[in-house]
């Protein structure tokens, strides 16, 4: 019988206590520091995620190795229906209308993406995995949710797929030599990429590498988040005291901008703490994986720490300006439910790794 | 056994490849870490001050207040210009049910003629539509009773400047216009507006409204009262500056300057033809501008300071004073003039075709006699002339508080040399002598030497402003033996000279008639009688004098653009002057 709260995840909840603790602070801030409404919603949210998390702690741990392929198909599945169904938001077809809330299967998809390249390469065996040919199933598994996510547009979660997919390839025994020549290679063709991006996607980017190209345009946004970023100095101007967001000028200053909004408040020490905290988390993630003897469970684990803090690099350094503005929410801190329900189920499948870490081999369940 | 041994070792090695390679990302994960911090770092510690600043200027919008303008008051306590509180009904643009809600409301509380109809049906489509301009007392109260009812409407107070003396003072004063720029400041552009520009106009204040991205105002930071501008007190008496004015409004083109000699005080100063200092100052159409400009009697010049003319037989004063300090003459020493005076093939008449006979110094100043001048003059050089013609202020400034003063023109043979290039002629000297030629002087500075001669002392100073304490009352006295002839011969002028006609009281005046020539004149042209000459052609009519005689303190000036002979014309509004300023006078000591 499982512990009600497992010992080894002490850590880990002191961690999320304290950043749900920030992201409530931050989204009653950007909301204009009333509880009603949006604040109260995401106070649920966050509710509603820890029960899920706690769920996914409690459920057999080989449920999601037995049925890592079936959740990747269902992911795919949705996908291709928000493509031919999906509800239009903000210019793309991101949403599904599920009754009673409408969600993004973009983030499911890069959870069950983790689980199913686990799963191919836990079972795979140490010969194998030295083949080139191994790694075509993998590539694949990749590159047709990255190809559907890119058609709604959703450029950044395209690329996010793809980055997971390759340090998890990477990390699971890609020959090393191939794997440089492809990544120099890419490096090479990305300026023909350029071509199948849509309009805006490209003045995006070349806002990015000329932030001056446009400052009243989409300039507009990144400026503004770096004044915002700027002006917090060392303390912050305080909790309920910044400038930017209270008076508009932040764009999104509660889903993909919520940093910036902490990062004026609090200072550059209350950034600095969001960073470490996430950090840390990550940390955890690799000593469960590390310690882990479950393959499937050690691979999934190495893959959620890489899922957790690449949304945190490219959401922060998006809002400072290092990389083109993607819609990349910043795990647990954005407003919107989605990805919270992802990055929870992450933590409560770390946890239910981390409590059985010493099962060397899932027993059969369904063969 | 063997094929187990290695499928162990394999899988060693794979578990340590597995181990390495998440050590690679882990390390990668660290260092992108790292980057952040690094870059945070930058944009909130080492940039701070400069997106703080930004971030400021973002938020903070600095909304001025504007100065009240000084007023400017006479001496008897008249306010020559001020401010009027102007209201007026503003309303933002709007949808079409609330404008036609509102219009109803404010035409129950105000009549909008059928101009105000059209010019608000025009500026529909502003960001603000001015309903009516300049509402009056009641109509601003109902409107303000009514404007909780009203949707976006507000009323707005303004400062216009207003000229109550609107002509009487309009040189001396001057105008004000909208500097032009995005804030209605007023900027003095002639006169005193001008010239004490920056003591009438205050400081602006402003207030520190926090905006956000959308320019709305959310609540006021902080606010710093403006600072009004300083009241000025001129040393103008409005009564006299009124009595003037209407004594000159008689003739075409005249000005005339008061001095109260005992502090350098100017308590009239009138030039005529004067312009509509409300006008010029509010908005004018380019009709109404254009006749302005175009009036060929240039209303806007104030011909007191900013116009020279040839002094004519005024100057002669200067003439003698520097003969009798050169010792050239005596007072007896007599020359004979015979209507004329021959050099080089060419004869220089005195004004009197018919000769003065014999005259001497007291003679010769009683009828300006020419013929003695162009003697003296000869005698004396030019570079005598000039010497005390400078110490008695000519080509110099006064230093009144009015902008752009005329020097007027001092020639000398240095002067000749440079703008004609030919050499000084000896003639002009004696034309010189007799204040015509190139010699140009303005009235002020005429005003100004017989302030000179009565105080006895070089340095006299006319002032328009009370209390100028930086205006310094250094001695510098002329010489008393040669001055006390002049002023006995100035005494004469009035008593049995060119002025007795018009100039004998019984306070006594002493002065000097002038008619300067603006044209040569035609043989023609001699002997006719004024009236039958053009009007441009005619001689400057002259006028300066000083009462009373037994202790000097008034100065009176009177120039009347070709108005004829300086006995004539000038001296009897000068008599008129000095009438009224010791009638008032006797009023005051009794």
């Amino acid at each position: 019988m499982k512990k009600l709260f497992p010992n080894e995840c002490r850590i880990l909840f002191t961690l999320l206590f304290v950043l749900l603790i920030i992201s409530l602070c931050g989204q009653y801030s950007a909301f204009g520091g009333q509880w009603r409404g949006p604040v109260l919603r995401h106070l649920l949210r966050i509710f509603a995620s820890l029960a899920i998390m706690w769920g996914v702690y409690i459920m057999d741990f080989r449920i999601w190795n037995n049925f890592a392929y079936l959740f990747y198909i269902l992911a795919i599945l949705s996908l291709i229906i928000v493509d031919l169904l999906g509800i239009i938001k903000f210019g793309a077809q991101r949403w599904i209308d599920v009754y009673f809330f409408t969600f993004q299967p973009s983030e499911p998809m890069k959870l069950t993406l983790i689980l199913a390249l686990a799963r191919y390469y836990s079972m795979l065996s140490p010969i194998e995995v030295n083949q080139l040919r191994s790694h075509a199933w993998p590539i694949f598994m990749t590159f047709i949710p990255a190809a559907l996510v890119f058609r709604q547009p959703d450029l950044g979660t395209a690329v996010l797929l793809i980055i997971i997919g390759c340090s998890m390839m990477f990390l699971s025994g890609f020959p090393l030599k191939i794997f440089l020549i492809t990544i120099g290679s890419c490096v090479v063709l990305c300026p023909l990429g350029w071509f199948c991006l849509r309009n805006y996607q490209k003045n995006r980017i070349l806002t990015f590498l000329d932030p001056n190209r446009d400052p009243l345009g989409m300039g507009y946004h990144i400026l503004q988040s770096k004044i915002a970023i700027g002006s917090g100095h060392l303390f912050g101007r305080g909790f309920l005291q910044g400038t930017q967001g209270k008076l508009n000028f932040l764009p999104e200053k509660n889903t993909d901008f919520i940093f910036t909004t902490i990062a004026e408040e609090f200072g550059f020490l209350g950034a600095l703490l969001v960073i470490f905290l996430f950090f840390c988390i990550c940390c955890y993630f690799f000593w469960v994986a590390d310690e882990s003897r479950f393959k499937f469970a050690k691979v999934t684990c190495y893959g959620l720490g890489i899922f957790m803090f690449i949304h945190v690099f490219v959401n922060v350094s998006m809002v400072m300006g290092l990389l083109p503005v993607v819609g990349i929410p910043l795990p647990f801190l954005s407003y919107g439910g989605s990805s919270m329900i992802s990055f929870m189920i992450s933590c409560g499948l770390v946890m239910a790794a981390s409590a059985r870490k010493h099962h060397q081999q899932s027993p059969p369940f369904f063969q | 056994m063997t094929a187990g041994y290695i499928n162990v070792f394999k899988q060693q090695s794979v578990r340590d490849d597995l181990k390495f390679r998440s050590k690679i990302i882990f390390g990668t994960i660290t260092l992108l870490s790292f980057l952040l911090v690094l870059n945070l770092y930058r944009l909130q510690i080492s940039n701070a001050e400069k997106y703080t600043l930004m971030s400021n200027k973002n938020r903070i919008r600095l909304i001025p207040i504007l100065p009240k303008r000084g007023r400017i008051l006479t001496a008897d306590g008249k306010a020559v210009a001020h401010n009027i509180c102007q209201h007026k009904l503003l309303m933002e643009r709007c949808s079409e049910d609330v404008f036609r809600e509102n219009m109803k409301i404010i035409c129950e509380c105000i009549r909008l003629e059928k101009d105000d109809q059209q010019k608000i049906d025009e500026s529909k489509k502003s960001p603000f539509i001015v309903i009516k301009d300049k509402l009056s007392w009641e109509e601003y109260a109902k409107l303000s009773m009514n404007l909780f009812k009203l949707n976006g409407v507000s009323l707005e107070s303004i400062h216009v400047r207003n000229y109550p003396m609107t002509f009487e003072c309009s040189h001396v004063v001057g105008h004000t216009k909208n500097n032009g720029h995005n804030l209605p400041i007023l900027e003095g552009k002639t006169g005193i507006e001008a010239y004490l520009n920056d003591k009438l106009i205050g400081e602006s204040g402003n207030t520190q409204v926090e905006v956000n991205a959308q320019g709305k105002r959310i609540r006021i930071i902080d606010s710093e009262e403006p600072v009004a501008g300083m009241d000025v007190v001129l040393t103008i008496d409005s009564r006299l500056q009124k009595y003037v004015y209407d004594l000159l409004a008689q003739e075409r083109a005249a000005t005339a300057v008061v001095l109260d000699i005992s502090n350098g005080e100017i308590l009239a100063m009138v030039s005529f033809p004067a312009f509509n200092a409300n006008l010029i100052s509010a908005k004018m159409t380019q009709a109404q501008w254009q006749s302005v400009i175009q009036d060929p009697l240039f209303p806007l010049l104030n011909r007191a300071v900013n116009c020279s003319y040839p002094p004519g037989s005024i100057f002669k004063i200067v003439v003698a004073f520097a003969a009798l300090e050169e010792k050239i003459i005596t007072p007896q020493d007599k020359i004979f003039c015979g209507g004329g005076i021959k050099v080089d093939d060419t004869v220089f008449h005195c004004w009197n075709r018919g000769g003065h006979g014999h005259v001497n110094l007291f003679e010769a100043l009683r009828f300006s006699c020419d013929c003695y001048f162009f003697e003296v003059s000869r005698k004396l050089g030019i570079d005598n002339i000039v010497k005390y013609a400078k110490r008695f202020g000519f080509g110099e400034e006064t230093g009144v508080e009015l902008p752009s003063e005329h020097v007027g023109l001092l020639p000398t043979k240095k002067w000749k040399f440079l703008s004609y290039g030919t050499h000084w002629k000896p003639y002009e000297t004696m034309i010189a002598g007799i204040g015509q030629g190139a010699l140009l002087a303005t009235l002020l500075q005429l005003a100004v030497m017989f302030g000179k001669i009565y105080t006895r002392n070089y340095e006299f100073i006319p002032t328009l402003v009370r209390d100028q304490g930086k205006k310094s009352r250094r001695a510098n006295p002329i010489s008393e033996q040669s001055l006390n002839i002049i002023i006995e011969a100035l005494r004469q002028v009035c008593s049995c000279g060119t002025a007795a006609g018009s100039c004998r009281t019984t306070y006594g005046i002493s002065g000097k008639t002038g008619s300067s020539q603006v044209s040569k004149i035609q043989p023609t042209e001699v002997g006719r009688s004024p009236q039958n000459i053009p009007w441009k052609l005619r001689d400057h009519a002259i006028f300066v004098g000083c009462a009373p005689n037994e202790h000097p303190r008034y100065v009176v000036a009177v120039l009347v653009e070709h108005g004829g002979g300086g006995a004539a014309v000038a001296a009897p509004i000068a008599r008129k002057i000095f009438d009224r300023i010791m009638e008032n006078e006797k009023i005051v000591s009794q």
